[in-house]
């Protein structure tokens, strides 16, 4: 067995090593100090670790104002100015800087129509310290957004995200929009119930769109369910619009029902060529076509095509009329679309939260970080009503909502405008999904 | 089936005609700078909107001035002119803003690229604060289309009349142009400039008025299409140039980059592509383009019409 000899080199390597051994521990103190004080650093930067008193609250609002799913940003923009304009008007909420009262403060981010616009926006708002977030636009964007400000504690109100998952994210993520699987199959019903001998059923959908694609399954689930299978399914894309070859295609199948879930422009377009070339039987689309942007695209063709909606503008209650006063106060005569009254549903939700977590003195002497805990508490507990009728939340903050709608489309006889006439309401029993 | 092949060959050849103004439009500036003028789809929304306006089209509720309209509007023909003219002397400005200084202080033309893209994007920025982001569809009765039926049925094939009047227009567009190029003092000191701009100055032809005329005929070439579209499809927003002048790009280099020829085959080539692509794989309709586009690289690296070292106009 060897043993080991003290020769000068074994010392000198020995010390060698006790030198590196300090070394290493010198290196990591440092490392470990350094990564200490970033880490306090960031702390005592993070705005959910200040005061909440003394500064007016400030919910964030990250929208598509840029990108192709604009159209919708915009109304959603209105719809949150509008709530902003009735909260201050009825008392709820105080100007900004008011020594009484909640003082609330609406902050707009555009979160363009992607994915990483939609996170940088919800980076920065969460950063700005606001107390809740409501958006993304899209359903698509909430999908890579919203897991964000779920790890930071940040209530989150989606309002027109409508594809199945997205409270499920966590916690914090909650919406006002009901999903597809809930309303889509209404607007079959009615088409089915005018004409029941209906057996040929033609399908569009954007097959490069995760709403259109949600939903037309959706749509042939319900036909399924009817004993229907489509004659044709046409699969196109988000930036089409013009649809010949599918449409000539659909219509050598001679359907007497035409369903397609696309959005606005596109849907406008697709319904305008569909009659261009002849086609005459009814028409039912999908949430995308939920906007009077449809009817200058359509124009006259758009007389007559069947939608489901989560929002009429003829319900008679005292919020929505307040509701329908001030959009006309800012756009004239024509109704608002349902994603304004989603996104004043949305602001309308955090609002009232925060009045009652005010009431009770609930944000008093605690920190930002507090506040937005309570605040998602509050907000699944409540009971609201709304321009979109009454609603509540589960405990997964999924919106429950009991009244929907079946509308038709009636152009003027000018051509250039028209409006979603009521068809049928239908009273769900507290629907969740 | 024929009558299904018809209407497809009759669509393609009217999209085809319009790709050909957007590449034709590129292949102006190519010619004469020798870089690709990235604002291209831009001026082809701006065309759009321009013609709509001019029919007498609103300012829709997002728009900065919702509601308003010229007291009357011009017929459709006139509109579309005018519309094109508009389009042409926004692309003159492009060049005095993007392209000019960057001339002048000896920059390479890769910046021209970045600085074009971003004239490109504050155009359409500015389009949608101008107009707000909603669809606009022509007004029906400015189109002299009002006692005209929605479709035409030719040998069986049922066509949208506006197809018809699309693929007219641009064929007579496209047709005037080259002949303008070929015979006219102007067209013939324009290739001059783009063959040698040092021996064409020698000769007397002042090169920067030349550059100035391909920006603003380049302009206008976007905008027909611009206007074309807008009749055929609507405007679904301010971004819908975008993607013709990506399409415009792709038709450049598959007919041959600077190659007038090439510029217009091309684009039929591409819409007829696009067209035969069986209604029941709409989806891969692009795939199906940009396939033909790298099969013909493949084959023949100067594009279809292209000659080796790139040829001028």
């Amino acid at each position: 067995m060897a043993t080991a000899q003290a020769t000068p080199s074994n010392a000198l390597c020995s010390d060698r090593l006790a030198r590196r051994r300090r070394g290493s521990l010198r290196f990591a103190a440092v490392l470990a100090l350094g990564l200490g004080s970033i880490a306090w650093l960031g702390r005592a930067t993070d705005p959910a670790t200040r005061p909440l008193a003394g500064k007016p609250i400030t919910l964030g609002a990250t929208i598509a104002l840029t990108g192709n799913a604009n159209l919708y940003g915009q109304d959603q923009r209105a719809g949150l100015t509008i709530a902003d304009r009735w909260f201050r008007e009825v008392g709820f909420v105080e100007p900004e800087g008011s020594a009484e009262g909640l003082s609330l403060r609406l902050q707009i981010e555009d979160g363009g129509s992607d994915e990483p616009s939609a996170i940088a926006a919800f980076n920065l708002l969460i950063r700005e310290g606001v107390v809740a977030l409501i958006g993304p636009t899209l359903s698509q964007q909430a999908f890579a957004a919203d897991p964000i400000p779920q790890r930071q504690g940040v209530p989150v109100v989606a309002p027109s995200n409508t594809a199945s998952g997205i409270p499920q994210i966590g916690h914090f993520i909650s919406r006002v929009s009901a999903q597809s699987s809930v309303i889509a199959p209404l607007s079959i019903a009615e088409a089915l119930r005018r004409d029941p001998s209906i057996r040929r059923v033609a399908l569009f959908y954007a097959q490069d769109d995760a709403y259109s694609t949600a939903e037309s399954s959706i749509f042939l689930k319900a036909l399924k369910a009817r004993g229907l299978t489509p004659v044709t399914v046409q699969r196109t894309q988000i930036a089409e619009n013009d649809f010949q070859a599918p449409i000539t295609s659909a219509l050598r199948h001679q359907p007497q029902l035409v369903v397609m879930s696309v959005q606005a422009v596109a849907g406008g377009n697709m319904i305008r060529q569909l009659r261009e070339l002849g086609y005459q039987g009814q028409i039912v689309v999908g949430n995308g076509l939920n906007t009077p942007n449809i009817y200058p695209i359509c124009q006259r063709w758009c007389n007559g095509i069947l939608i489901a909606q989560a929002y009429s503008p003829e319900l008679d209650t005292p919020i929505n009329r307040a509701f329908l006063r001030l959009f006309r106060e800012f756009h004239g005569s024509q109704p608002p679309p349902q994603i304004t009254a989603q996104a004043f549903t949305a602001y309308q939700v955090l609002a009232e939260s925060l009045q009652r977590l005010q009431r009770k003195r609930a944000l008093d002497s605690v920190t930002l970080g507090q506040a937005r805990a309570r605040l998602m508490d509050e907000l699944l507990a409540g009971r609201y009503q709304t321009p979109l009728g009454p609603i509540h939340f589960t405990p997964d903050g999924e919106v429950v909502q009991s009244r929907f709608y079946v509308a038709e489309v009636r152009m003027d006889p000018g051509g250039r405008d028209g409006r979603f006439a009521l068809v049928r309401e239908q009273q769900l029993p507290e629907v969740t999904p | 089936m024929i009558e299904l092949v018809l209407q497809s060959l009759l669509n393609g050849a009217a999209s085809g005609g319009v790709y050909a103004l957007v590449a034709l439009g590129y292949t102006l500036i190519f010619s004469v700078l020798g870089v690709i003028n990235f604002a291209q789809g831009a001026l082809f929304s701006i065309g759009g909107y321009f013609t709509y306006l001019l029919l007498g089209g609103k300012i829709g509720a997002n728009g900065a001035f919702p509601g308003l309209a010229l007291p009357a509007g011009l017929p459709f023909w006139l509109a579309l002119l005018l519309a094109a003219v508009a389009s042409g002397l926004v692309g003159l400005l492009v060049e005095r803003l993007a392209f000019a200084p960057l001339r002048r202080s000896g920059s390479e033309p890769l910046q021209a690229l970045i600085t074009s893209l971003g004239a490109g994007v504050v155009l359409v920025n500015l389009l949608q604060i101008l107009m707000g982001a909603e669809g606009y569809s022509f007004p029906e009765g400015a189109l002299l289309m009002a006692g005209l039926p929605d479709a035409l049925v030719i040998a069986g094939a049922r066509i949208r009349t506006v197809q018809l009047l699309l693929l007219v227009v641009s064929v007579v567009a496209v047709v005037m142009l080259t002949i303008w190029l070929e015979r006219s003092r102007a067209g013939k000191a324009l290739r001059a400039v783009a063959e040698d701009p040092t021996t064409a100055l020698y000769l007397g032809i002042d090169s920067g008025a030349m550059v100035r005329l391909a920006f603003f005929l380049s302009g206008a070439m976007a905008g027909l299409g611009g206007g074309l579209i807008g009749l055929s499809v609507s405007l679904p927003g301010p971004y819908f140039g975008i993607g013709y002048g990506l399409k415009g790009l792709a038709v450049l280099v598959l007919g041959g980059l600077g190659s007038v020829p090439g510029a217009i085959a091309g684009g039929l080539l591409m819409g007829l592509a696009e067209a035969l692509v069986p209604p029941d794989a709409s989806g891969w309709r692009d795939a199906m383009a940009f396939t033909i586009l790298f099969a013909v690289l493949l084959v023949r690296p100067s594009g279809l019409l292209g000659s080796g070292p790139i040829e001028k106009v």
